[in-house]
């Protein structure tokens, strides 16, 4: 301890650091309060909770709350619908943001730019529960408006919420209706601190808006992409549960291509309230994120070391 | 000066490093320690009691409490006003206050295992079957009330037949106090009897009836929609409200969870529904009532709308429907809609099972957090037993909002819609005193069907009977998964072929251990019926 006061009051220390571990401070305690300290919940996945014992009081068993979650045989189906969805979501998400945030960057109307932004950072405030009743009116077989035009086309009904294909395009595309305004934002904004002159000079040298887009803009962004593609990759297990939840809910004919790790875990723990089963879940699912984001970094380190995250 | 500036800072932030790095390490010890104290007081209190009764005449309530009752739902609007005047009550008699906590009825589920298992301070709450009641006794979510009873409520205990206390016993002991008012929760089929006489069909006693009630409707009313039927997640042997209608072939003692069903004229007989040909033969009748297009196809993503039939966009239901729904419902629509006329077709007139709830239904449990549990039975027992306090907490002031006529029936003074205290506006099923008890005119249909139930009313086997799924937890939970999947389609008539879905659901049961699940429960369902004998 006085070591450490020693440390902390010698000259040198002081002028070069302080300040910045003092602007440091109240992120870390953020971080300790909140991402670290909950940390030792992980010992709940191990333990038999009871409500007289406790996080530590509670009696240990081992693995044992881990074993449902491979009992049935459908771990690897979830884990399956999980990924790929990320995926699409990631790939889908990040492609339209790049491309959505340049043509915003590209529009001179300062009015008509503010109006497109607005519009579409919308739907990211619409909660999911509203989205429910929207996708409902839309696809229900009787009365929905989709099988209503068709009618009107003179086409057959189709029968949306007993027939799982047609889900996961419809769940993509509310994700990205959904979610693509508020990751434009972060891609204009970095287009917003990229140096005017380069494109100055580029039109000087007769580059073309298109060329320009190509040969600054995009390589550019290719920073901001890559971190917030790793950030992405950690928690490519969990999946976007409200959206699921809502769009689905607890209709078994669509299961199969719409289950996910999180729905499947709620489904199955809402029978009884089991924080062990829960809490097992969660740990896969960290730890299938971690050992993830490790190895994609890991590459990403190797091949071009100036984007890795660390 | 600026060297000690800086050395000062240094200090202060050394200090506050301390505090984020270990601020939050004597806290969750604390909280640890008083868990542990207050199990070890729980322990003690056996022999502390003892003690303590041996010194002092009366309880000692030398100390003010503050107690807190968590209920699920809704309060009403003139709460706070009746509360204060149930404190002003109270404060001489136990020198406490008393807070009622409302969760909404949005997750309530959620709310009340979290209000439990995170160690909020409540000192009363709200317990029922639905709600977990054996579980969350069995792994130590309440105080037991064996002790504090008789010590701190003597005329509470005294006024709970013992019967009611010996039946919501867990592991022997006594976690709740149960309400006494008996119900019978029989089910039917609601309809509207306006329709069924202006179109000349048939009263919709029996499936075929029922089937031609609400074809005879669409086919007058092409348009109006017949049910709003939805999905039921999280019960094992219920997955679609519609077949609440299978209720007139059960003739059961139980519900057939994990397709374990017993007669009613041999309980102790348990026979696999799951696997039977009655069990095909009831979900070829709900894909027909589905391909007829009783309820919407796109009905396994559909939610609960409670007000469907009330509102007139519904004109039939086939699950949770009592007499006690016929009452509101007539109740309800009796300004708007002079016209609408409710009825039920009571199940129980094809099964003949009919049996009262069980005392467990509906009762007030002590939280394990709760500081003052000896205060908390003192104040359930002026809840229950003081009539005005049971009064104003189940209907409101009398004058202000409702009123008695000179049959002795409750009389509401303001539009139930917008009143400051509606019907049993604080929810009271819990502290319902049947002394006290006061009911609208036109309850008397529903007193007058109690009346005829409890004639024929036979014993209540399954609301009292606890399963223990310790041993086959991790296969109930697999087992759960699959329910969803592939019974659910079946019990909502939505799939191609009955036959074939009824083979892979019973296959994928298996993949996930049904048989232990079948095996165990069977074990632990014969002791209990034995036990009863």
């Amino acid at each position: 301890m006085t070591g450490f006061l020693a440390w902390l009051s010698r000259k040198r220390f002081q002028q070069r650091y302080l300040t910045y571990y003092l602007m440091l401070l109240p992120t870390i305690t953020f971080f300790i309060i909140f991402n670290y300290i909950p940390m030792s919940g992980i010992y709940y996945a191990f333990t038999r909770f009871s409500y007289t014992g406790g996080l530590f009081g509670s009696p240990f068993v081992g693995l044992d709350n881990f074993k449902y979650l491979f009992k049935s045989g459908i771990l690897l189906r979830i884990t399956r619908n999980t990924v790929l969805y990320n995926i699409a979501f990631i790939f889908f998400s990040h492609l339209l943001q790049i491309i959505f945030a340049i043509m915003i960057s590209r529009i001179t109307g300062r009015l008509f730019k503010r109006l497109t932004q607005s519009m579409l950072l919308f739907p990211y405030f619409v909660s999911f529960v509203i989205l429910r009743v929207l996708v409902y009116n839309l696809f229900n077989y009787e009365i929905g408006l989709v099988n209503a035009t068709l009618a009107e086309l003179g086409a057959s009904p189709y029968d949306f919420y007993n027939k799982a294909s047609f889900w996961p395009f419809i769940i993509v595309f509310f994700y990205l209706w959904k979610n693509v305004g508020y990751g434009t934002v972060i891609y204009l904004a970095a287009i917003t601190g990229i140096d005017t002159e380069l494109y100055e000079s580029a039109s000087i040298d007769g580059a073309g808006a298109v060329k320009q887009i190509f040969y600054i803009t995009v390589p550019l962004l290719k920073p901001t992409f890559v971190t917030l593609f790793l950030f992405s990759l950690g928690s490519i297990l969990k999946g976007q549960f409200e959206l699921f939840y809502q769009l689905i809910g607890s209709n078994g004919n669509l299961f199969t291509l719409t289950d996910i790790i999180d729905t499947y875990v709620f489904r199955s723990l809402t029978f009884d309230f089991d924080i062990g089963r829960s809490a097992a879940a969660g740990v896969y699912q960290s730890i299938f994120g971690f050992l993830l984001i490790m190895s994609v970094n890991g590459i990403i380190k190797r091949k071009a070391p100036e984007y890795a995250l660390f | 000066m600026k060297k000690n500036m800086s050395k000062a800072l240094a200090l202060s932030a050394a200090v506050l490093m301390m505090f984020g790095l270990f601020g939050c390490g004597p806290v969750s010890q604390s909280t640890a320690q008083s868990n542990q104290t207050t199990s070890s007081q729980s322990a003690a209190t056996e022999t502390q009691k003892a003690a303590e009764t041996q010194v002092a005449t009366g309880p000692d309530i030398s100390e003010r409490v503050d107690l807190q009752f968590m209920m699920i739902g809704d309060g009403a609007k003139d709460m706070d006003r009746i509360v204060g005047m149930v404190n002003e009550k109270i404060a001489p008699k136990i020198n406490a206050t008393i807070k009622w906590n409302y969760t909404t009825f949005t997750d309530a589920m959620q709310k009340y295992n979290l209000a439990l298992s995170s160690g909020q301070n409540l000192d009363l709450i709200y317990t029922a079957p639905f709600l977990n009641y054996f579980s969350l006794s069995k792994s130590g979510a309440f105080h037991a009330l064996d002790d504090l009873l008789p010590e701190y409520a003597p005329d509470l205990y005294e006024f709970v037949p013992e019967g009611y206390w010996k039946a919501v016993k867990v592991n022997g002991k006594i976690y709740t106090v149960p309400c006494t008012y008996k119900q019978y929760l029989v089910g039917g089929f609601i309809y509207r009897k306006d329709l069924q006489e202006k179109f000349n069909l048939p009263v919709p006693d029996s499936i075929e009836n029922i089937e031609a009630y609400f074809l005879g409707v669409k086919q007058n009313m092409p348009e109006q929609l017949l049910t709003n039927e939805f999905p039921m997640a999280g019960i094992y042997q219920f997955n679609f409200s519609a077949i609440g209608v299978l209720d007139m072939y059960h003739d059961w003692a139980n519900t057939a969870i994990y397709g374990l069903a017993a007669r009613y004229s041999e309980p102790d007989k348990l026979f696999d529904y799951w696997a039977s040909d009655e069990f095909v033969e009831e979900m070829k009748l709900m894909k027909r009532w589905a391909d007829l297009g009783f309820w919407s196809r796109s009905a396994l993503s559909s939610v609960e709308d409670m007000s469907a039939m009330q509102n007139g966009k519904t004109i039939g239901r086939l699950f949770g429907g009592t007499v006690n729904t016929v009452s509101e419902y007539n109740a309800a629509t009796a300004e708007a809609h002079p016209d609408w006329k409710f009825d039920i077709a009571l199940y129980s007139d094809n099964s003949g099972i009919v049996y009262p709830t069980h005392p467990i239904q509906d009762g007030i449990g002590i939280p394990i957090a709760s500081k003052h549990p000896d205060r908390a039975v003192m104040f359930a027992q002026e809840l229950l037993l003081d009539q005005e306090i049971n009064q104003w907490t189940s209907y409101g002031i009398k004058g202000e909002h409702y009123d008695v006529d000179a049959d002795g029936w409750y009389v509401p003074l303001q539009d139930p819609t917008v009143s400051g205290f509606s019907r049993e506006g604080m929810l009271c099923w819990a502290w319902r005193n049947p002394d006290y008890m006061l009911f609208p005119k036109e309850d008397a249909y529903r007193i007058e069907m109690y009346e005829k139930f409890e004639k024929v009313a036979g014993v209540n086997y399954i609301g009292g009977f606890q399963e223990d799924y310790s041993a086959y937890q991790t296969e109930r939970a697999a087992l759960g998964t699959v329910v969803t999947q592939y019974l659910q389609p079946l019990h909502a008539g939505l799939v191609d072929d009955v036959e074939q879905a009824v083979a892979t659901f019973l296959e994928q049961a298996k993949l996930a251990g049904l048989e232990t699940i079948q095996q165990q429960y069977s074990q632990q369902w014969l002791d209990y019926i034995k036990s009863l004998q």
